[in-house]
């Protein structure tokens, strides 16, 4: 271990950032690390999810377990998950799960009273934390009417029906359960490489040259005003060999090569809502680093332990 | 057939398009995607179990009229004076009579409610009142003499006719089929029973090979069967009224054929059948037979006829020969005033087919042929029930008359009406419908389970179950031939559906477009067939009956006569049901081989739809279409204006029918509608069934049965004991026609999975496959399991009754009851664990002898008699639903519903819809799994190996075009045969539309390894395909055991699942200790942790002795000492074995030495 160090500096760069989409780049590192910090996103960074429903009155149509079911998925506003305590080792309430430092209470009170059913969304939820609410996907950037956006659908209610309950949302990992993952997708992949053998190329025709690029699937080459073969879109690219193979079935292998670059990823980071996507990738970073502190500690205290919980125990491969 | 020439006749509408471009009207439909619309047609109008709707409803409209036409007279035998008559009989509303008030019934009432849904049947009588000289005749309308089950959607129903909102006001599901009746709040389907045709000449072998023809006649009076059979070079007659086989020429003189030459000419002058009949009439002479009275008296001595007890005093010499001959004797032809001409006729074209079959095997029948089959429906079996139970009554009225007649003294005046009005036939009927024995005296017939309960697994499993046919043979017969798949099966009886294993084959299903027939009159269609020129056979002589150029006009096995030109006989007759002038069920076959036109109207007839074309050309155009879609135009109005028939198995052989329009020649009669429809309701949910192996559908229409899913719209508001519910079903993304048609798409059960082909982790062999935790925590797979628990309140003799009281809410037992609401009864909602009392009742304790006050007991007059919920530690049961009825004998009756929401886990089962089943091997974190760069990341990973030896390609396609439907957003088909129609797309486009949408065309996609990052070495074929949850779960059956309940008498572990029980080591594993010789293992396993037992056994006399503790010694209690005990351990068992044999006198000694 002594002596050679592998110490590398990677380089993230954004290329695109919304609220819940990201796309960056990250260079000079290797698949561990960038597979490490998709796993982490997808099941490591906390969330606040609700956990623990008591149904008062509930005479729709779906039963408790139903209810109970949909609300845990509904994803709420986490932007407080980083600082919040697990209810499990939180001192404040004896690990009950119940006091202001671990949880949020959520009450839900409807009735249908008209003819028509009545929806009830994520939007009837009331929170006990006005930091702590139901995702809003009526943004004015999605595109979608606002009037017609009203929340996630939790159950129907016809005439007389009515669901009153309180629930508890806590914080906790994806690990434990799919409603605390803030990523609604988070995958990278390698970045191609492409090499156009120029002095090949031209012996091609016009039409050789069409079918060549017409051979890809996803719009990869172009042909640019002066008749040449041209990379338009690499990163279309998906890496399924469908224009080497016409390369060779035209009898010039190697006209194009194509490599993945082993030490640069194109991430791309959709969020459910609960956090923004920027937000999602340095709280994974963070959460990296709280588990490879854990391991670094690990070696010389027992403390580790405790201060990880079972975290560290899962390090060691416990 | 050429049946060119009338197409001038029909299509009235073709006159009326003026200005239309004729040539283009005239023109057939060039694409055949628009003659699928009449399908759905079909099935509106017919529905999907129109079979058995149409049955009952000919019986409760017509066969119960005729029935009680039949007998409508009970006539006193003391005074014929005295009498009653049923004038008309009818069925009224379902209803039930509450203490004397009448409540209309529904369905779900009646399924809620634990009671029969029935209907009153209702009869107009005429009676005499009084007695002696005073008698006077009066009439009553509308009295009841039972209650008939009603079969729901038949015409008796209140669910007839009525919309989706009425039915759901209802509480009834309006995609739910009916054709099964409620008993006593089960639901009941007569399964549907195949049998040999009636009244139709079978020829085939006996058990010594030699050729027979028979027919098994069956008339309102009797039933027989018939056999003439030729053997050792003679032909015998077999009929079980006689002791031997006789000599076909004694029968035949004794109808009075007493020419020889007239039965040889009957046979046809062909010298070969001469020849074969020779040796019969040699030994007919041989017996000094020649006239017609010789002959009844050789029939009627006493090596011949069976004896009777009840020979009637003398009669006249050969009268009984002569009944036998007349009424039991091929009972199905008709004998006026002695006129034994026809029948005589009848067995001599047995003789003649028989004869054609010797010299040519061919001519033998197929047993086995669809056309020889007929299907009984509940309405037949209904009838048979009805018939026997109303004549009981009637029987027993009369009885009770004449016996209160013999009576001397008579005060009040005799009325008959009270005593038809009894309830012996709702009492039969109840009871046969509920436990499936038919057992009809009257008519030989023993059947048994001939009802089933509708299988409510699955929507599809209980629709599949209504088109069950159940078969006529036992199942353990060793035989092929039946159970092979027959070419006259096609589009009648699905191909695919069929269990597997002893029923293989011989239980089959109906197709999607089959008719079963109902009786139809022949009266009509006799004249109509002498109108048409059928030479009657009175007026010919016996030469004339085999004429070369005349064909025998035989209906429904009734030998009418002959005509000179069959053809065109049968093409005037094929007009007339075009016209709508005879029913569109009655069938013409000309059978050139048997040179015979064969009409039959009768009932259990499987038959089809099938477009008619003229010279290959459809007669349904473009036009026609278009009106069915416009409205204007539905399945009926085709049928009257002959652009569609129905053809029977029979009628199929005179067709030529051509698959598609295109590949019509010239030659063609009929095109058929859809290919698909051949198959059944479960093989229609396969998507490209054409593409896989054929054992694969059928293992999937018996898998689909078990699939989770959405039961019914009402489901949740059913009592049913266990209901397996989906909690996210959702409808298949490669849907097929029949999906929709049978309403699958509303109904589902299963979910659309992302299926990646690979293998990972090992834990995928043998057809596991892993699942992705994510998704299970997402909903997928996810299930219901509601059973019903249920308790009555039962009313004793002495007028005491069970009470339900109020919980303790303190005390020991206050735990047990923490679930009851104040009135004692577990309230909805709450969480039950085991041991938990879910009602608290109470029982009297004196019950039999009267009490003084059974209303006001004391506290202490109570025992409790609670019932508990026993159920697996763990789980988290809840209580659903509590209902509360009363049932028949005004009990109180209380229901519990009791749920369970399960999650997928490691062992439940699972299966696609290509007969590929596999338990969950283990469940993988979603950071694990396999994504693809756009970030797709599968719910399910199936291993590779599941294909090559399976060949389940349409699995493939199923992916394919699954993943291409989600990727635009519209549903794919995948219908049987359906490329070439454009109901499957074909793989072609599938594949250009996932190259549109940046997908590799062979649906493989570059993965990465989720727990490395590295990109995997193949391409992985992935995408969603339909997965099915199936009941078999592991909660349901995971067992062991450490230490439990054990036998009372033989003290070892009990046996079985619900019993807590023991794993046995058996014999064999015994075997394997003992050759390997783990003595100490077999000690251990069989005795130590079974049923160890310290005895005292006397060294001296060697029988077992006791242990007195008083003197802390053992005793022997023969040798009256204890001075030779020796203490040792044995089996309980073998002590228990010592002492019975002791107790029947059988002295075991055990005799010990040191080892």
């Amino acid at each position: 271990m002594e002596g050679v160090s592998y110490q590398r500096f990677p380089r993230i760069k954004i290329r695109e950032v919304k609220d819940d989409y990201m796309k960056f780049e990250l260079r000079d590192t290797d698949a561990s690390i960038a597979n490490a910090l998709r796993r982490v996103m997808i099941a490591e960074v906390p969330t606040i999810a609700i956990d623990l429903v008591e149904i008062e009155v509930n005479s729709s149509v779906l039963n408790d377990e139903f209810i109970s079911h949909r609300l845990g998925l509904i994803p709420l506003t986490s932007e407080r998950a980083m600082s919040m305590r697990f209810s499990r080792d939180c001192d404040a309430c004896d690990g009950d799960g119940q006091c202001e430092y671990c949880s949020v209470e959520f009450y839900l009170r409807v009735k249908c009273l008209s003819d028509q059913t009545l929806d009830v969304t994520s939007k009837d939820l009331l929170s006990s934390d006005h930091t702590v609410v139901p995702v809003d996907y009526s943004d004015a950037s999605s595109g979608f009417d606002n009037s017609t956006n009203k929340g996630i659908i939790i159950v129907k209610l016809r005439r007389g029906q009515e669901l009153r309950l309180r629930a508890i949302a806590r914080k906790g990992i994806a690990k434990d359960h799919a409603k605390w993952s803030p990523a609604a997708t988070v995958t990278f992949m390698y970045e191609p490489d492409i090499y156009i053998n120029e002095d090949m190329m031209e012996t091609l025709t016009l039409e050789e040259k069409r079918e060549l690029v017409d051979s890809s699937p996803t719009k990869v080459f172009g042909i640019d005003p002066e008749n040449k073969v041209i990379v338009v879109d690499a990163e279309a690219y998906t890496y399924d060999d469908e224009v080497l193979k016409k390369c060779e079935a035209m009898g010039k292998p190697g006209l194009i090569e194509i490599h993945a670059k082993e030490d640069s990823f194109i991430f791309t980071v959709e969020t459910t809502g609960a956090v923004k996507a920027s937000q999602l990738v340095l709280n994974a970073i963070e959460v990296l680093k709280q588990k490879l502190d854990a391991v670094r500690l690990s070696d010389d205290t027992v403390e580790a332990d405790d201060q990880f919980g079972e975290l560290g125990a899962h390090m060691r491969g416990g | 057939m050429g049946m060119g020439d009338d197409s001038t006749m029909s299509n009235p509408t073709n006159d009326l398009s003026h200005g239309i471009d004729k040539q283009y009207l005239a023109s057939p439909i060039k694409n055949l995607v628009d003659k699928y619309q009449l399908v759905p047609e079909f099935l509106k109008v017919r529905g999907l179990v129109k079979q058995h709707l149409d049955s009952f409803n000919y019986f409760v409209k017509t066969e119960i009229k005729k029935i009680v036409q039949a007998n409508k007279e009970i006539r006193s035998i003391l005074d014929p004076n005295i009498y009653l008559k049923y004038n008309d009989v009818h069925i009224g509303e379902p209803s039930i009579m509450v203490d004397g008030v009448t409540e209309k019934l529904n369905p779900q009432k009646c399924r809620l409610c634990d009671i029969t849904y029935a209907a009153p049947i209702y009869v107009d009588i005429e009676y005499t009142t009084g007695s002696h000289g005073q008698i006077s005749v009066q009439t009553k309308k509308n009295v009841t003499i039972g209650r008939m089950p009603v079969m729901l959607r038949s015409c008796c129903c209140v669910l007839y006719g009525k919309d989706e909102e009425e039915l759901a006001k209802l509480g009834e599901c309006p995609l739910d089929p009916g054709g099964y009746f409620v008993i006593k709040g089960t639901e009941k389907v007569i399964l549907i029973q195949e049998q040999l045709s009636k009244n139709r000449i079978i020829i085939d072998t006996d058990k010594k090979g030699c050729v027979q023809a028979s027919v098994t006649s069956s008339t309102e009076k009797t039933k027989s069967k018939t056999i003439v059979k030729m053997e050792k070079e003679k032909v015998y007659l077999e009929l079980n009224m006689f002791k031997t086989k006789v000599p076909i020429m004694i029968v035949m003189k004794a109808m009075g054929m007493e020419s020889d030459q007239e039965v040889v000419q009957m046979i046809g002058r062909d010298p070969r059948f001469s020849a074969l009949l020779l040796p019969s009439i040699e030994e007919c002479a041989d017996l000094k037979v020649y006239t017609q009275q010789q002959a009844l008296e050789f029939l009627e001595s006493d090596k011949m006829l069976k004896m009777f007890s009840y020979s009637a005093g003398p009669v006249e010499k050969g009268a009984r020969a002569l009944s036998i001959l007349r009424d039991i004797f091929l009972a199905n032809v008709p004998v006026h005033k002695h006129n034994f001409r026809k029948k005589c006729i009848y067995v001599a074209v047995m003789m003649r087919r028989m004869m054609e079959a010797i010299l040519n095997k061919d001519a033998m029948d197929d047993k086995d042929y669809v056309g020889n089959k007929r299907l009984e429906l509940s309405g037949q079996l209904l009838s048979l029930l009805f018939e026997d139970l109303f004549k009981t009554m009637n029987d027993e009225a009369r009885k009770t008359v004449d016996a209160l007649l013999a009576r001397p003294s008579r005060s009040s005046r005799l009325d008959i009406s009270p005593y038809i009005a009894k309830d012996s036939i709702t009492v039969g009927m109840e009871r046969t419908l509920s436990t499936g024995n038919w057992d009809v005296k009257r008519f030989r017939m023993h059947r048994k389970g001939m009802t089933q309960v509708v299988a409510r697994l699955s929507y599809i499993g209980s629709l599949g179950h209504m088109t069950k046919i159940s078969p006529q043979f036992e199942k353990s017969r060793k035989v092929s031939g039946p159970r092979a798949l027959q070419p006259s099966q096609w589009g009648m009886l699905c191909p695919c559906d069929t269990p597997e294993g002893e029923a293989c084959g011989l239980v089959k299903n109906l197709a999607l477009m089959t008719h079963v027939t109902t009786d139809e009159d022949e009266q009509p269609i006799i004249s109509l067939c002498y109108c048409l020129g059928v030479e009657d056979l009175e007026q010919l002589s016996a030469e004339e009956l085999h004429m070369p150029s005349s064909y025998l006009i035989i209906l429904n096995g009734l030998i009418l006569g002959k005509h000179r030109s069959p053809q065109r006989f049968a093409n005037a007759m094929r007009k007339l049901r075009r016209a709508g002038k005879i029913g569109e069920f009655i069938s013409i076959f000309v059978n050139e081989k048997q040179r015979s036109v064969y009409i039959a109207s009768d009932g259990g007839r499987v038959c089809r739809p099938l477009v008619i074309a003229d010279k290959g050309v459809s007669r349904i155009k473009e036009q026609h279409m278009k009106e069915l879609r416009d409205g204007v135009r539905n399945f009926d109005s085709f049928l009257r204006d002959g652009l569609i028939e129905y053809l029977d198995v029979n009628e199929e052989n005179n067709s030529l029918i051509a698959l598609y329009e295109k590949e019509a020649t010239p030659e063609t009669t009929h095109i058929e509608i859809e290919p698909f429809t051949i198959l059944g309701v479960c093989a229609g949910l396969i998507p490209y069934p054409h593409h896989n192996q054929s054992p694969r559908n059928t293992y999937q229409c018996a898998m689909g049965k078990q699939a989770m899913g959405n039961i019914a719209y009402n489901q949740l508001s059913r009592m049913d004991t266990l209901i397996y519910l989906l909690v996210y079903p959702q409808r298949p993304l490669l849907t097929t026609r029949t999906i929709e048609l049978v309403g699958y798409d509303k109904l589902g059960a299963g979910q659309n999975a992302t299926v990646a082909v690979m293998s990972y982790s090992g834990y995928d062999i043998e057809d596991a496959i892993v699942m992705n935790k994510s998704s299970l925590d997402r909903g997928f797979g996810r299930c219901i399991v509601m059973k019903k628990y249920s308790a009555t309140c039962l009313k004793y003799e002495n007028n005491t009754s069970d009470r339900i009281i109020k919980p303790q809410r303190q005390g020991y037992e206050a735990e047990r009851m923490q679930i009851l609401d104040e009135d004692g009864l577990a309230s909805p909602g709450e969480i039950i664990r085991p041991h938990d009392i879910y009602i608290n009742k109470e029982s009297p304790t004196v019950t039999r002898t009267p009490v003084s006050s059974p209303m006001s007991l004391p506290d202490s007059a109570y025992k409790p008699s609670r019932q508990t919920y026993k159920g697996p530690e763990g789980e988290t049961p809840v209580v659903d639903r509590v209902a509360l009825h009363s049932d028949k004998n005004n009990n109180l009756c209380i229901k519990f519903m009791i749920r369970h929401t399960r999650r997928p886990e490691i062992g439940d089962k699972f299966s696609s819809r290509h007969g590929q089943k596999g338990v969950c091997g283990t469940i993988v974190q979603q950071e694990d799994f396999p994504f693809s760069e756009r970030g797709i990341c599968p719910d399910l990973i199936m291993n590779p190996h599941g294909f090559p030896s399976r060949m389940t390609v349409g699995k493939m396609i199923e992916l394919l075009g699954s993943k291409a439907g989600v990727s635009c957003g519209r549903f794919h088909y995948g219908s049987a045969f359906g490329e070439p129609s454009g109901h499957a797309d074909t793989v072609d486009t599938i594949s250009e539309t996932l190259v549109k949408h940046g997908f590799s065309y062979n649906g493989k996609d570059f993965i990465y390894s989720g727990i490395t990052g590295m990109p995997l070495q193949a391409y992985i074929f992935m995408g969603p395909i339909y997965y099915q949850k199936l009941k078999h779960m592991v909660l349901d059956k995971m067992h062991a055991r450490g230490s439990g309940p054990r036998v009372m008498i033989t003290r070892q572990p009990t046996e079985g699942r619900s019993r807590n029980g023991g794993l046995r080591v058996g014999e064999m594993e015994r075997d394997c200790l003992i050759a390997y010789g783990a003595s100490m293992l077999i000690y251990e396993r069989l005795m130590i942790s079974s049923d160890p037992f310290e005895v005292q056994v006397c060294r001296k006399c060697g029988l077992l002795g006791y242990y007195n503790y008083k003197l802390k010694t053992g005793i022997c209690s023969m040798c009256k000492n204890g001075e030779n005990i020796s203490t040792m351990k044995l089996p309980y068992a073998c002590k228990l074995l010592i002492q019975e044999l002791q107790s029947m006198n059988i002295v075991p000694r055990l005799k010990l030495s040191e080892a």
